[in-house]
Formats: C-alpha cells, structure tokens, sequence
C-alpha cells in the first residue's frame, strides 16, 4: 500500500534512514504491537510506537487514571483523573498520530483472556506492575510465540530485556519463581518520576528494532540502569534448558493465573478482608481472642496514620525477626495495599510463625470499607 | 579472609545496607562474602539464598559479568559481585 504525502512527511525522517526508509516504514504500519500495563514504562512506550507509525496498537490495562500516577505516566493529563487509563491513552495515541489504529482493553490479563488478547498483536511490551503478571504474559509469549520486551523498575534502577521465542531465554530463565521477591510496587517504594521514560524508551526501540529486522535486540542480555549512578550494565542470561516453559522439556503449556507469588502468598496465609479482621477486633476488644496487628509499611507511613494498638516492623525487619517463640496469638499484617503483608506473612511463617494473617487490600481497603476517616499515606 | 571486594547491591535490598548502592565485603569465596554480609546487614542473606543455601529464583548473582551459581565459588579481589533482584514496578 502506497504513503499518503500526509505520511511521507510524517515519517520523512525515518524514510532518511537507511536501516528503516520506505521498506521499514511499511513494516512498522503493518505490525501489531500490545502494550501490556499503561503505566510508567507503557506511557512513552505507546507514545513512541503511535508517532513511529506502527500500525496496530493495544492498550491493555484495567486501571483508571490517579493523580500520583501522573508524575511519571505522560500519557495521562489532569483532565484524565478517575478514567480508565486504556480509553484515555487510546484518544491521546490518536491524536498523536491518526494514521495508526489503537486499540483499547480496559482490563487485567489474566489466564482467561490473555491468549485472546495477544492473538491480535505480533509482539508484546510489557510494562504491567505485578511480578504475577510478568510470568503470566512471558508464558503466554513462550506458548504462543510471540516476541516480548519487558521492563521493570524500583526507585532509582530499572532493568530490560528482550525475549524472543526459540532465539533465546524467557522471563522464566531470568527469574525462575518470585514466590519469594520481596518487591515493593511505585506506590511502596516510590519511584523517580523519570525512570520509566528511560526503560520505556528503551522498550519502544527494542519493539521497532525487530519489526524493522535491524540491530542487535536485548536477546539473552539484562541490561540494568542505575539512574543516581547514570550507568548502564549488562549480563549475559543464558536459557535454561529445565525451563517449565521454554525448556527442552516444559511443563507449561497453557498460560495460568500466578499462585503462590510474592503477590498472592503462601496457601497457609489466612486473608482477611476488612470486615472481618473489624469483627475479629470487636470481638478482641470485648474480651475475646486477643490479636496481635504489625504494621509492616516503613516508619514515615506509620507515623502518618495508623490502625490503634498496631506495632510498627517495617517488612526488611520481618526476616530479621524470629517469629517461632510467637504465642498461639493471631498476628496480622497490615500495609497500604495489600502487597507487603502477603510478603510479610510469607516470610514470617518460613520463620516459624504459626498462621500467619493479612488485612486484604491493605489499609486502602480498610479505610474503603471500614474507616472512611482512615488516612492512608 | 581475603581483600575486600566491591558488591553491588539490588535497589530493593538496600534497605540492609542503609541506602548505600555499593558495599565492601571479605571473603574468598561468593559463601564468605555472603557470610561476611550478613554479619554487617542482618537480614539480608535470607532474601537471597534459601536454607539449602541455593540462590533463591528471583535473586542473580554475578561475580563481574559471569553469573554465579554455587556459593563455593572462588572471588577474585578485583571483581565486583553484582546482585541482581526481580522488580516489579511498571
């Protein structure tokens, strides 16, 4: 199909090139990219492909717009709060550039419809905040064959990588299981607004690089970034060949819902949702079943607010701390969200604590339901 | 015990390490400066090798750029040990 001049000048700098020119330009209008998690890391990313006119793009992300999110997802303006975060970045994609098609899917891939999803796309940006969703969308990549290139971030460090199907290692050689990570998400450990526009740059140009066919993707290489220190490094990753998905022997071979992650927690962890750990209280504070709270967010959310009778060990403490001499007492971790105290609980209970509990959904969730007074830094 | 060595340390762990990115520990082998870690930053050998003394899954470690895979193995004094940790954040 011939260029519009519309597009000619519009990709006139790319049509220089002579590792893109016209045969490359036609190559990005033809593919079909979905950008996983429309967050820090997917904003410039999506940004990137829609004014490199690659032809299809996904959206996918369940989320809607929060005004924190705003320090670093440049897709989003203030106008957007409350939106979901698929359609908006769908309207500002296009109006980026007309000439490509985005698509919106306001929801979380999981197993049930991530096959579905990536059926309609050739390659996949991942960019989404959970460790349970890497390993989700990385299986389904292995399983369906489709390239992915992924990013993460923490504070001040980001890390990248690309994996092709057949060409080299999947998520899975990098990290084989993260029932263990103890990985803050943005909201816990903060994040430089910054960060995701260097990864998520680095996404975009890894994903145009292999629909161009040119360079040398992040196949089989971790690249790391520290942004205090401005240095990039390198480390060689290897595909395993005891890989449950992409070994010489998987025994994945349909995509599932993550169990037992850092994020879902342990089986013996009792989960308690806000009205019920509000009842078990009520019920301690009329002579009942005593309960122990720990409040494992660092100091400076602790101070701010915090549930009474709670004592603060932040969740780097929790593996310092013997929990076996604990009493039959019920204890329950509580954090902002929900992802530390199942993390906490894990760690506490591989440290001898006998049935451990956390407030599910964290104290958003307890404020949500319980204390609409509860202030929640 | 050996010449200090450099380690580089995985931005979620350096909560051990009081925020520092960089930190010097002894030993001769990838055990000892494990051990010598430990002894300065409670804690922090937990969240990355298991009670078999295997590297937990989401934890890498590398002397240099080659990744290490027993904890026996030797460490030159001039090599940095890279930690690298899985990160979630989007």
């Amino acid at each position: 199909m011939e260029f519009s001049d519309s597009e000619l000048e519009r990709y006139s700098r790319h049509l220089l090139l002579r590792e893109v020119g016209r045969a490359g330009q036609e190559r990005l209008r033809a593919a079909r990219v979905l950008v996983a998690g429309a967050g820090g890391l997917g904003s410039p990313a999506a940004l990137y492909l829609a004014a490199s006119g690659v032809g299809t793009i996904g959206i996918a992300d369940g989320d809607a717009v929060e005004l924190s999110n705003l320090q670093r997802q440049i897709l989003f303006s203030s106008a957007d709060l409350a939106r979901p975060k698929a359609q908006v970045a769908r309207e500002r994609l296009q109006a980026l550039n007309p000439q490509v098609a985005v698509v919106a899917h306001p929801l979380e891939l999981r197993a049930a419809n991530v096959a579905e999803v990536l059926a309609g796309y050739d390659l996949v940006v991942d960019g989404t905040d959970r460790l349970g969703s890497r390993y989700l969308i990385n299986d389904a990549c292995v399983i369906l064959g489709k390239p992915l290139v992924s990013a993460a971030i923490h504070r001040f460090e980001g890390q990248a990588m690309t994996y092709v199907p057949g060409r080299g290692p999947c998520y899975r050689c990098l990290f084989p299981d993260a029932a263990m990570a103890s990985v803050a998400s943005c909201a816990e450990a903060g994040v430089l607004g910054v960060l995701p526009g260097v990864l998520g740059a680095i996404q975009a140009t890894e994903a145009i690089k292999l629909i161009l066919g040119q360079g040398e993707p992040l196949i089989g290489r971790l690249l790391t970034y520290d942004a205090l220190e401005m240095r990039f490094q390198e480390f060689p990753v290897t595909r395993r060949t005891d890989c449950p998905v992409c070994g010489d022997a998987p025994t994945i071979s349909v995509p599932s819902d993550p169990a037992g992650t850092a994020e879902e927690g342990p089986a013996s962890l009792r989960r308690l949702a806000p009205r019920e750990l509000a009842a078990l209280l009520d019920s301690a504070a009329r002579g009942g079943a005593a309960i122990r709270l720990v409040d494992v967010r660092e100091p400076a959310e602790f101070a701010a607010g915090h549930l009474p009778g709670a004592t603060s060990v932040p969740l780097a403490e929790i593996g310092r701390r013997d929990w076996s001499s604990a009493d039959q007492q019920l204890t329950v971790f509580l954090c902002r969200s929900g992802a530390r105290s199942v993390r906490a609980g894990a760690i506490a209970a591989q440290r001898g604590l006998h049935g451990p509990a956390h407030l599910e959904g964290g104290l958003l969730a307890w404020a949500a339901s319980v204390d609409p007074d509860f202030r929640v830094t | 015990m050996g010449k200090g060595v450099s380690v580089r340390v995985a931005s979620p762990l350096r909560s051990y390490t009081g925020g520092a990115p960089t930190v010097t520990a002894c030993g001769a082998t990838v055990a000892e400066l494990l051990a010598d870690l430990e002894r300065r930053f409670p804690g922090m050998r937990f969240r990355m090798i298991d009670e078999q003394d295997g590297i937990r899954p989401h934890i890498r470690l590398y002397a240099g750029t080659h990744e290490v895979r027993r904890l026996d193995e030797g460490m030159e004094p001039e090599t940095t040990l890279h930690i690298i940790c899985a990160l979630s954040g989007g």
